[in-house]
């Protein structure tokens, strides 16, 4: 018995040694092909998102920065961001690319991992003064009120701050002459999936009737709960796709549990991950079915990490798959996953938010004010609302 | 006298199965008030979820027979489910050099690999620089989350999920094992069955489980009658990772994508699940037909919840109670023997 445990420890520990190995060689590889590989793709995707989208923004920012890049002098002063955590798969895209236009524009940066606690933040925000950063751009965590924006705004003591994606209040970032925001009118998100799906509903409306009985049953899937975008999404997603419905004469959307007077399913960790839609879904159609003829057949979600959690669970059960039925799925963001599935026709479709336009938008406003000129100096008027804010806009994204 | 006594006995035998009494009675009323409950495709549903959550618990539940805990359990989760969907996929975006996916056996070893890596660095500290896992473990939860944060800016990915997941990986995983009554049971089912006998095997049948409970009631003693303290607690918060990494082989194929979300939390629930199943903090208690039980009775409740559309604010409230109510069960016992 004691050799055997030998043995079974020798084998242990050699397989971790080689784990070991085979993990440090895989990071310095990654080290230097990382740099060179991500820079060139970096490029790749800005040169398509500006030949698909084309928007201003993106050309505007990307002139001056050739001229800056040969001029030896790199600006001086330095720029701390601050993201709200480095686990939310679409603000890692908008931080690849901030990353890469802060680079092409000569900028100096820190990044911050504020890992979804605004103590941590407003902790970071009070080190990046110290050390001397010349301007704070900030992905605020807490967006419950404006006491967190109010109080980083006020230490900030004259540094300007760039408040993006996550809303801040019109009264907070007016408040001082040197604050603005980059943001996208979150309530958009919402209108927008809603009237993709009241439409895609009418072109196919009985084909989606499962059950034959005039009337689409439908699940929502919220992120988290106080959220003002995830309240925003849910309320829109349904209110929007039952008004486009009963206008044509359609009764509204039934929501699948008439039992439920909440009319959503919410991530119980307020994480919005894929994993809360699967086992959600699961459970559902272990209650509604085909067979019962009451099937789920519509599915809406907050975002797209939600929407492939729900995609996953229904083809476990056969549906969305190549050759059967497919139950639609509408979800927000445009993840490069959501992407994949809706060009496989297991996902209908998304709202695409623009990481790259919203990153091209935040470098130009930090050269504006490194060079002390206007902030909104060569960003694209149509998208400027007032004097404190632009919107980045958003798109439908489906397989047409 | 004795009719006082024998009260008391009657009393002692509802809270010591308090917590039995209490799922039996929710079962019977959710049965009522939702008849789907307990029909089949439920009951399928609530074993595989079950299936699921399993193998994360059965190997935390050996951390806390050593007195400890292991806060780590779902970070690693999350790496080896990474590591697995970048590797089982049809696009490779953190590895663009790849041009077709791994071999599955291949892949299961190298996350059981990582995740006993990850154990034997809790086990070491614990055991050598007596620390308490929960520090240790608290300290590798963050380095294992930076890890896979690093991991998924790797290539081309951009800290994206991980998904479009190949069809042989998904198949093993998620495809049915058979069907009763037209419903499917999915394989990860089976895998998880296999896993709670090997785990049954190495707690009652080996001289390294006996040894596990021998360190867990009194690691002096143990320590005096000739139980290599260290190299059992080592290998505890071992087989204890590797049981995580399985469980991310598996949930990677389960949810089908992967980011750094993934396993968020795992290990309270897991925590939760063996202390209802009476693995006792107190150390040196706990079998792996409990652990069976507490998973199952914490998603039948879960389920039913779900199923009777009982407000998600309320969820939090009513899992708090039930880890409260068995802790203080659990604690009772131990107080009344002593």
């Amino acid at each position: 018995m004691k050799k055997l445990h030998k043995k079974f420890l020798c084998t242990l520990l050699s397989v971790s040694m080689l784990a070991v190995l085979t993990a440090c060689g895989g990071k310095d590889n990654s080290n230097s092909a990382a740099n060179t590989d991500s820079r060139a793709t970096a490029t790749n995707t800005d040169t398509n998102v500006a030949a698909d989208t084309d928007t201003n923004a993106t050309t505007n920012t990307d002139t001056p920065a050739p001229a800056d890049t040969s001029a030896p002098a790199s600006k001086d002063g330095s720029v701390a961001v601050f993201y709200y955590t480095y686990g939310d798969t679409y603000i890692s895209s908008v931080r690849a690319a901030l990353d890469s236009a802060l680079d092409t524009a000569g900028i100096k940066y820190q990044d911050y991992d504020s890992n979804n606690s605004q103590t941590t933040q407003s902790e970071q925000v009070t080190t990046a003064i110290a050390q001397g950063a010349t301007v704070l751009v900030v992905n605020l965590v807490d967006t419950g009120s404006d006491d967190a924006a109010k109080n980083i705004i006020t230490q900030a003591n004259g540094v300007p701050v760039i408040f993006f994606n996550r809303s801040v209040s019109e009264e907070a970032v007016t408040s001082s002459d040197k604050c603005v925001f980059v943001g996208t009118d979150y309530e958009m998100a919402g209108h927008m999936q809603g009237e993709m799906i009241g439409n895609y509903l009418l072109e196919n409306y009985d084909t989606l009737d499962l059950n034959g009985d005039g009337t689409i049953s439908y699940v929502m899937f919220k992120g988290q709960e106080g959220n003002a975008e995830a309240d925003a999404r849910t309320k829109y997603g349904q209110e929007d796709a039952d008004a486009i419905l009963t206008e044509a004469g359609k009764p509204a959307l039934s929501f699948y549990d008439s039992a439920n007077s909440n009319k959503y399913l919410v991530d119980q960790a307020g994480a919005w991950s894929s994993a809360a839609a699967t086992e959600y879904m699961q459970t559902i159609m272990s209650q509604y079915s085909e067979a019962n003829n009451n099937m789920v057949e519509l599915v809406i979600a907050n975002n797209d990490e939600m929407a492939i959690g729900a995609v996953t669970a229904l083809q476990n059960a056969g549906y969305n798959k190549e050759g059967a039925t497919v139950i639609p799925v509408f979800g927000v963001d445009a993840t490069d996953a959501a992407k994949d599935a809706i060009a496989a026709g297991s996902m209908i479709g998304t709202i695409k938010q623009d990481a790259e336009g919203m990153a091209n938008t935040i470098a130009n406003i930090t050269a504006n004010f490194m060079d002390g000129k206007e902030a909104f100096d060569g960003v694209d008027s149509a998208n400027v609302v007032g004097t404190w804010r632009v919107n980045i806009p958003y798109a439908t994204y489906t397989n047409d | 006298m004795a009719e006082k006594e024998k009260l008391k006995k009657i009393g002692d035998i509802l809270l010591n199965n308090a917590m039995y009494i209490i799922i039996a009675v929710a079962v019977v009323y959710i049965a009522i008030m939702r008849p789907t409950f307990i029909k089949l495709p439920s009951i399928v549903n609530i074993l595989s979820l079950t299936a699921a959550k399993l193998p994360i618990a059965l190997g935390i539940g050996g951390c806390i027979v050593l007195t400890g805990t292991d806060i780590s359990a779902g970070r690693v989760v999350g790496l080896t489910a990474c590591i697995s969907a970048s590797l089982l996929t049809t696009v490779f975006k953190v590895f663009p050099g790849m041009t077709s996916a791994a071999p599955l056996p291949l892949v299961l070893l190298l996350v059981i690999g990582v995740g006993a890596l990850v154990g034997f660095v809790n086990g070491f500290s614990v055991a050598k620089f007596k620390l308490h896992p929960f520090i240790v473990t608290l300290s590798t939860q963050l380095i294992v989350y930076g890890i896979i944060l690093m991991y998924l800016m790797r290539g081309v990915n951009n800290g994206q999920t991980l998904s479009g997941l190949a069809d042989n990986y998904r198949s093993f995983i998620t495809g049915t094992l058979f069907s009763i009554g037209g419903v499917a049971v999915p394989k990860y089912v089976l895998y998880s069955f296999i896993l709670t006998i090997i785990m049954w095997i190495i707690w009652n049948k080996t001289t390294f489980g006996k040894n596990m409970f021998a360190v867990g009631s009194n690691e002096e003693a143990a320590n005096v009658s000739g139980v290599n303290v260290m190299r059992t607690i080592i290998m505890v918060f071992m087989l204890a990772g590797m049981m995580y990494g399985i469980t991310g082989f598996l949930d990677g194929a389960r949810i089908a994508s992967a980011n750094a979300n993934t396993g968020l939390n795992y290990e309270c629930d897991a925590i939760a699940a063996c202390v209802i199943g009476g693995v006792s903090f107190v150390g040196g208690i706990g079998r792996i037909s409990g652990i069976v039980v507490g998973v199952l009775l914490l998603q039948i409740i879960f389920t039913g919840l779900n199923f009777l559309a009982v407000d998600a604010n309320m969820l939090y409230i009513i899992k708090g109670l039930i880890i409260l109510i068995a802790c203080a069960i659990d604690m009772r016992k131990y107080l009344v023997r002593k």
